[in-house]
């Protein structure tokens, strides 16, 4: 398990705030407590024991959206804020404090293995042929927010001749890690790894990024083996465009789309021509570009789950963003969060998947 | 409720219920969402980037906490905040980014902080006559970021920029890096709106210049807060630099350098940047460039329209080379300009047990180097001083920004440490004959000097306080308007 690096901890608390500019908490809650120094400084002075673990100020080391926005500018070799303020928060439930507006979340997590509440049981067509190479993982908030986008990968799939299975799947343990309880992050994560050792499959695609990033960054620290690979759903899909097995065709009455990168795939990954090379596959569509794009992109509102944790935070911090997109066209993303996120002040918005099925399978059918 | 964290220059501050009740009053204006008495913002809040800051903070110390903080949205509700404020005699202290470098932002005597973040807004960008009308709080890597994104540059570039405001520049009478083509903020605002403790509202005209008496509005500038709070500036840009130059000497003097840099500005030259380093600060910045070793680096950028570059160029070349400057190219430039945001040796050195800081002053030309020696020699005799060094970094014809570093070990304690340095410092500064301040403002602790630097002219600003603000409840106990009773020389 990772531990607190205090001393770089100690050197973001007596920095100026000289990355506060491209952090979206503070730019769009304007509090000096949630500035990336702010953080710091509560989290230093908590772990010291100057001031005690309460909600009050635990909630400024929440108030973090992962976006590495701050990362972007910061001279300090190695400090990785956001993660820092993740072990903070681990200690802080080792204190016994957890954020209060994520215990509903955490509650459901632990009776229904998904942070949303009870899923309804995998239809026998999206159950897919049993031992299939590739498994499509869903991701909970796909499911509960936008299950046409689960809809649209499976179209995808079949039309592309691609044999593709799913399992009744738990959360991918994100959620817990995130708010402070590793040990039913492990435990999540545990019975994913036994239901993908038993599926036989040895791809798993998923389009929700952060169960890609807790796949590749946490099952490790978690020591848990993943028997098969995991794959971006959006950069497996290009491949089946560039082999020709998706052709996709004008999308009648759309000519312009803006893209959101979302942070975990142009910050954590570097990843920001795959989409690009998908949404130029489609005849007829030009793209055009959000004012801050690619490695510049700014958050959503929705990392680090913050929709859940802090509703009005996370709708200041969409509502800033969406200025930054030119007008009058629909905003094309491929993470579950950033269109939960950007769904404010009537944006309309769609994720890459679900304009791929409109361009490869026409309308909404497979 | 504060745990083990002791405000040790706290002059007064109010009662839970008292601070409760002002909440529900200021709430009546701003909303619920607009005012907060957690310990959370009130810790938040109740300090800006004083170096001696960071100190305490180790110490688990704070200054000293406000009571109630508020966050206005609108030039109206700042006025109604100060109206109720006034009218009860509540301390009011304005709180930007808190970036600023000497207590200017603590709240000494409690009462309120008015956090200006929320005001945030560009109102006007009007391109015909280069002007642009923002509210206080916007941040400044964001101010320029809009302007570059529509073809402009605002030419205020401190190394504050990402975390500092608007609002703060203005108030500190800030200058950046590229202050010798664009000017100090001074030259770049073209009016202010205030709101004085009353509530009245003040504006300046929104024209290049007027003969119609003294500029009330511009009165503003440097009054960190004493006098009321700005709640709108109209800003002089410029079209997004065409062509940039970059040049750099090593001279085996710096009084070479001085020479070169006088010649540049008296000639009508106005390179963007200069930079003049002493021999430890070249041994320090450019390891690398062999040409510097035991010399003195001169690093020059140039910008604008590409005729007015070629001409600058030449005339800086050829001054540089009678002096005998050794050419060093462009890479030296490349690395202030990589490096020139960078302030993790600050963080990393008081982490260590380290007290620092960094103090700049006005010298006219004809004593530019003496200022420098003489007051490099009175910090280096302060025991526990291991480094003092220094650059020139804004230029004029009639005088340079002379900048020193300090960076020492307390033999004892390290407040008194603190106050010893700065001491010698402004004592040296002010037996040259220079002005003990040239940028970062006066906030609490330079502010001390001012009976010194002002003369005369500190009773005529404590009249004009006294006048705007008779209950004194504008950040009291700053720029010497009042007596800070817990911290003195």
């Amino acid at each position: 398990m990772a531990e607190i690096d205090r001393k770089l901890l100690l050197d973001c608390a007596l920095c100026p705030n000289m990355c506060r500019c491209e952090c979206p908490v503070d730019q769009a809650l304007g509090k000096e407590a949630v500035s990336p120094t702010g953080k710091a400084r509560f989290a230093h002075m908590m772990l010291e024991g100057q001031l005690p673990w309460s909600e009050e100020f635990v909630e400024a080391v929440y108030s973090c959206v992962g976006c590495k926005g701050c990362e972007t500018l910061c001279p300090f070799e190695g400090l990785e804020l956001a993660e820092e303020l993740r072990l903070v928060r681990l200690e802080a439930a080792r204190q016994g404090v957890t954020l209060n507006s994520v215990q509903p979340y955490l509650s459901n997590l632990k009776k229904y293995g998904s942070p949303y509440g009870s899923r309804a049981p995998l239809s026998e067509e999206a159950r897919g042929s049993k031992g299939a190479e590739v498994l499509v993982f869903a991701g909970c908030t796909t499911v509960a927010n936008n299950p046409a986008s689960l809809e649209a990968i499976l179209a995808l799939l079949d039309r592309a001749g691609v044999s593709y299975q799913m399992v009744e799947e738990y959360c991918c343990g994100y959620p817990a890690d995130l708010w402070g309880d590793p040990e039913l992050a492990r435990q999540l994560a545990k019975e994913n790894v036994r239901l993908f050792a038993d599926s036989g499959a040895r791809k798993l695609i998923t389009n929700c990024p952060e169960c890609w990033l807790t796949f590749k960054r946490r099952y490790p620290e978690w020591e848990q083996e993943l028997p098969l690979e995991v794959v971006d759903g959006t950069a497996f899909l290009l491949e089946l465009v560039r082999e020709g097995r998706l052709k996709p065709a004008k999308v009648e009455g759309l000519e312009k789309v803006a893209y959101h990168d979302p942070c975990v795939w142009a910050r954590y990954e570097e990843r920001t021509e795959v989409p690009r090379e998908l949404l130029a596959s489609i005849p007829g569509l030009k793209l055009e570009e959000a004012a801050a794009a690619g490695k510049a992109t700014r958050c959503c509102g929705g990392g680090q789950m913050f929709q859940l944790a802090s509703p009005a935070g996370s709708e200041a911090i969409a509502r800033r963003r969406l200025a930054e997109f030119p007008a009058g066209m629909p905003i094309v993303t491929d993470c579950p969060f950033c269109r939960e996120g950007l769904k404010v002040e009537g944006a309309e918005v769609l994720e890459l998947v679900e304009l791929l099925q409109r361009a490869c399978c026409g309308g909404s059918g497979r | 409720m504060s745990g083990s964290v002791e405000a040790i220059i706290q002059e007064s501050s109010m009662s839970p219920e008292e601070s409760a009740a002002l909440a529900r009053d200021l709430a009546k204006i701003v909303g619920e969402e607009g005012v907060s008495t957690k310990m959370v913002d009130r810790l938040a809040t109740c300090r800006d980037f004083w170096p001696l800051m960071g100190v305490w903070f180790v110490e688990g110390k704070v200054p000293a906490l406000p009571d109630v903080i508020v966050w206005p949205k609108s030039t109206a509700e700042v006025a109604a905040v100060l109206s109720l404020a006034n009218e009860r005699g509540i301390p009011v202290t304005p709180f930007g980014k808190g970036s600023g470098v000497l207590g200017g932002a603590i709240p000494l005597r409690g009462g309120i902080v008015l956090d200006t973040k929320l005001m945030k807004r560009v109102k006007e960008l009007d391109r015909e006559n280069l002007m642009i009308t923002v509210e206080p709080g916007l941040n400044g890597a964001l101010y320029e970021e809009y302007l570059n994104r529509h073809g402009f540059t605002g030419g205020h570039f401190p190394q504050s920029v990402r975390c500092s405001s608007v609002g703060g520049w203005l108030a500190c009478r800030a200058a950046g890096q590229l202050s010798n083509r664009y000017g100090k903020i001074e030259d770049i605002v073209v009016a202010l709106e205030a709101v004085l403790p009353d509530g009245t509202v003040i504006r300046g005209p929104k024209k290049p210049r007027t003969s119609t008496g003294p500029r009330i509005d511009l009165l503003f500038l440097g009054s960190e807060g004493t006098l009321g709070v700005i709640t709108e500036a109209t800003l002089s840009i410029w079209p997004y630099p065409e062509q940039k130059a970059k040049l750099s000497y090593a001279f085996d003097s710096l009084e070479q350098g001085l020479t070169v840099i006088r010649k540049i500005m008296q000639a009508g030259g106005r390179p963007a940047v200069v930079r003049l380093y002493d021999l430890d600060e070249t041994a320090g910045h450019f390891p690398e460039t062999r040409e510097a070793e035991g010399r003195c680096m001169l690093v020059l950028l140039i910008e604008g329209d590409s005729t007015l570059v070629s001409a600058e160029v030449k005339l800086a070349q050829e001054l540089a080379l009678e002096e005998k400057g050794l050419d060093c190219g462009e890479a030296p430039v490349d690395h202030w300009d990589e490096r020139r945001y960078n302030v993790s040796l600050s963080s990393k050195m008081i982490r260590q047990g380290a007290v620092l800081d960094t103090i700049e002053v006005t010298a006219n030309w004809d004593n530019a180097f003496t200022v420098y020696k003489n007051m490099r020699e009175a910090l280096l005799n302060v025991e526990g001083t291991a480094l003092a060094s220094g650059h020139y970094s804004h230029v004029y014809p009639e005088g340079a920004c002379l900048y020193m570093t300090i960076c020492g070990f307390a033999p004892g304690d390290k407040t008194e440490y603190y106050k010893r340095f700065w001491s010698a410092a402004m004592e040296a500064c002010l037996a040259s004959g220079a002005s003990i301040g040239h940028h970062h403002g006066l906030g609490l602790h330079r502010g001390l000097w001012m009976e010194e630097e002002q003369g005369e002219n500190l009773k005529i600003l404590r009249r004009i306080k006294q006048a705007l603000d008779p209950k004194g409840i504008m950040n009291p106990g700053k720029l010497s308007l009042e007596v800070a009773e817990k911290w003195q020389k």
